[in-house]
């Protein structure tokens, strides 16, 4: 490969190439070509355990393929860090965690304030913009432990906000969330696209992605099909991620969300 | 008795160093219980063990360092041994870590048996670190316990916010860029040293206890990590002072289980006062829900009867009520009547209680029924 600055694709917001990932023996993604233009709204479509976060992982460089690149606007992740905001499920930290709700949005800055630095009043006043960005300045000194599910997803998002990133990973942002915050968090996803920035989003609901996307990969530990939504999203295709689970195809409402809920609270 | 114990010098060094042992283990114990190690932390104390003696037999007697370096080094071994088998198979974490722990302690048991055997003035220290005695500590210990109390603090200090947000979300520290795995490390290699420099008072077998229960008290009384962290270094150390204080009073009393018994005792009483989270609190917050249930749906019932008569006054007879809602109601109704929500009134011919709503019952019933908060 030729050495240090040279750009690998940068008019694409991302670009994989190759890329195949093994945990031990089990291959979570073979082999995928995906390349994701700037200023659009994503969904990643699949079955369970087709790999949609282990897509996200990889990309964010959590887990170390063992075939295949990524770039970010032609960068690697090493050197596009700063350009790249991660929103991993909710279940995957404890709510229980003493902290407040204004205390993790500005977690989100902990790189950019750098070492020995303390966190200072101009990063609260930017997490309360971004509280209010996500309707939630209200709760900015609550304990997380006490928020809902809903509540919790858009704590998340504000620290993705925060980062002013170009590109937003979010993993399942609408799984197990209640009406009213899935409709801002949907809104807050358009509106990061309408600023131009590349919006990717996991999403498992088959019945509302048509609507709420305008871009598709379809994934099924291989890549299915990538594409304008309307391009992508036919019986065909769907089939052949889907194989036998075509259930979900024809009962657009029959989708179940969020298969394990841990909501960590008080006791 | 006990100004006589506290004037003693020599009670005074130990009861400084048990202290600062307790401090120690209740501030990075807030980082094992959050990490979630408690099983790891007992395992790398109960591996100690085998250090412990090997420190013993190398320097042939007690000496706090040599002990110390010992036990650093087979706790650490057995950290990572579990991190080995949990690679090479496919056992889960609780199976590993038992297995490490069963293995190491074992071996610590023999070579403990094989230096006891061995007879001479040396044999007469080693048994208490399987409980712990506090009273052995020295000043030249004290010092030693200091100085590991003051990395800690520092370490904790210069790196906070990164510890803090790797301790809550290691994916996103990760993503943002930062060090997590040597973080993490650094976590794990000050958890070993403070379980290494508490074993001479608590003991191998308690130590895990003296680690988990200042923290667990804390988190029940504070919402934010600092503050944890300083609750607990507090209960921690006085749990620590006390139980040297409590053991320098009765004659080879072992400390450790001394300090676990107080630790303990503040984790019953921090479980069940404390505000919020304590049981006590909730079962009344629960109790006060349960009545302004049971009040809301009196009040419900009462606005139908007046909807139902088109007649706002419509005043509510006691049975029709008891059978609307399935229960007799009079201390609801007590209630109600004390925060002004209804009135009794007479109603003629009739001789039985009858209730009408009060203006600002029938604003809150209303509200019920709009917002439908309060049940059908």
């Amino acid at each position: 490969m030729a050495a240090g600055s040279d750009l690998h694709e940068p008019g694409l917001a991302l670009h994989i190439e190759d890329l195949t990932v093994r945990y031990g023996a089990t291959v979570a993604l073979w082999d995928i070509d995906l390349d994701i233009p700037p200023g659009r709204l994503v969904a990643i479509v699949g079955p369970n355990g087709s790999g949609k976060s282990t897509l996200l992982k990889a990309v964010v460089g959590l887990l170390r393929p063992v075939a295949g690149h990524v770039r970010i606007f032609g960068q690697p992740i090493s050197r596009a860090r700063s350009r790249v905001a991660y929103v991993h499920q909710r279940a995957e930290v404890d709510w229980d965690f003493p902290a407040t709700v204004l205390e993790v949005v500005t977690m989100g800055l902990y790189r950019r304030i750098g070492w020995l630095r303390p966190v200072r009043k101009t990063h609260r006043r930017a997490a309360m913009e971004a509280l209010a960005e996500v309707g939630m300045e209200a709760f900015a000194e609550r304990q997380i432990g006490q928020l809902s599910g809903g509540q919790q997803q858009r704590v998340f998002i504000a620290r993705a906000l925060i980062q002013q990133a170009d590109l937003v990973l979010l993993d399942e942002p609408m799984a197990g969330v209640d009406a009213v915050s899935e409709d801002i968090i949907l809104s807050l996803l358009r509106n990061l696209r309408d600023r131009g920035k590349s919006v990717v989003v996991v999403h498992h609901d088959l019945s509302t992605v048509r609507r709420r996307f305008d871009w598709m990969a379809l994934l099924n530990r291989r890549l299915i099909a990538q594409g304008e939504m309307h391009d992508v999203y036919t019986p065909a295709n769907l089939k052949a991620a889907y194989g036998g689970q075509m259930a979900v195809f024809a009962d657009t409402d029959a989708e179940e969300t969020a298969p394990s809920e841990r909501v960590g609270g008080q006791l | 008795m006990l100004v006589d114990l506290l004037s003693s010098q020599i009670v005074r060094t130990v009861m400084l160093g048990a202290a600062l042992v307790g401090g120690l283990s209740g501030m990075i114990g807030v980082f094992a219980v959050l990490r979630r190690q408690s099983l790891l932390s007992d395992t790398i104390s109960h591996a100690a063990l085998p250090g412990v003696c090997l420190g013993f037999l190398l320097v042939g007697g007690r000496d706090l360092g040599a002990v110390m370096g010992g036990a650093l080094f087979t706790g650490m071994v057995a950290a990572m041994s579990v991190l080995a088998i949990g690679r090479l198979t496919p056992l889960k974490t609780d199976a590993q870590l038992g297995i490490v722990l069963s293995v190491y302690f074992a071996i610590g048991v023999v070579l403990l048996s094989v230096i006891q055997a061995m007879g001479g003035g040396s044999r007469v220290g080693i048994a208490t670190f399987l409980f712990g005695q506090a009273a052995a500590l020295s000043v030249h210990d004290v010092r030693i316990l200091g100085a590991v109390f003051i990395v800690a603090a520092l370490f904790l200090l210069t790196l906070w916010k990164e510890i803090k947000l790797v301790t809550f979300d290691p994916l996103t520290a990760e993503a943002l860029g930062l060090p997590v795995r040597h973080i993490e490390l650094g976590l794990t290699v000050l958890l070993a040293l403070t379980i290494v420099a508490g074993l001479q008072m608590a003991g191998v077998v308690l130590m895990v206890a003296v680690l988990i229960a200042p923290a667990v008290a804390a988190r029940q009384w504070v919402g934010n990590l600092g503050a944890m962290t300083i609750v607990s270094m507090l209960i921690g150390a006085f749990a620590g002072a006390g139980g040297a204080l409590i053991s320098a009073t009765g004659r080879g009393l072992a400390t450790g289980p001394i300090v676990v018994l107080l630790a303990c005792a503040v984790v019953l009483i921090s479980i069940l006062a404390a505000p919020r989270r304590g049981l006590v609190w909730q079962a009344l917050s629960a109790q006060l829900a349960r009545r302004r249930i049971s009040g809301d749906r009196v009040l419900l019932a009462m606005d139908r009867l007046a909807t139902d008569h088109d007649n706002p006054a419509y005043p509510s007879e006691k049975g029709m009520l008891e059978t609307m809602l399935g229960r007799p109601l009079p201390r609801v109704m007590r209630r109600l009547e004390a925060s002004g929500l209804v009135r009794p009134v007479a109603h003629h011919p009739e001789s039985s209680p009858h209730w009408v709503l009060t203006q600002a019952g029938r604003r809150r019933a209303e509200a019920l029924r709009r917002t439908g908060h309060g049940p059908e």
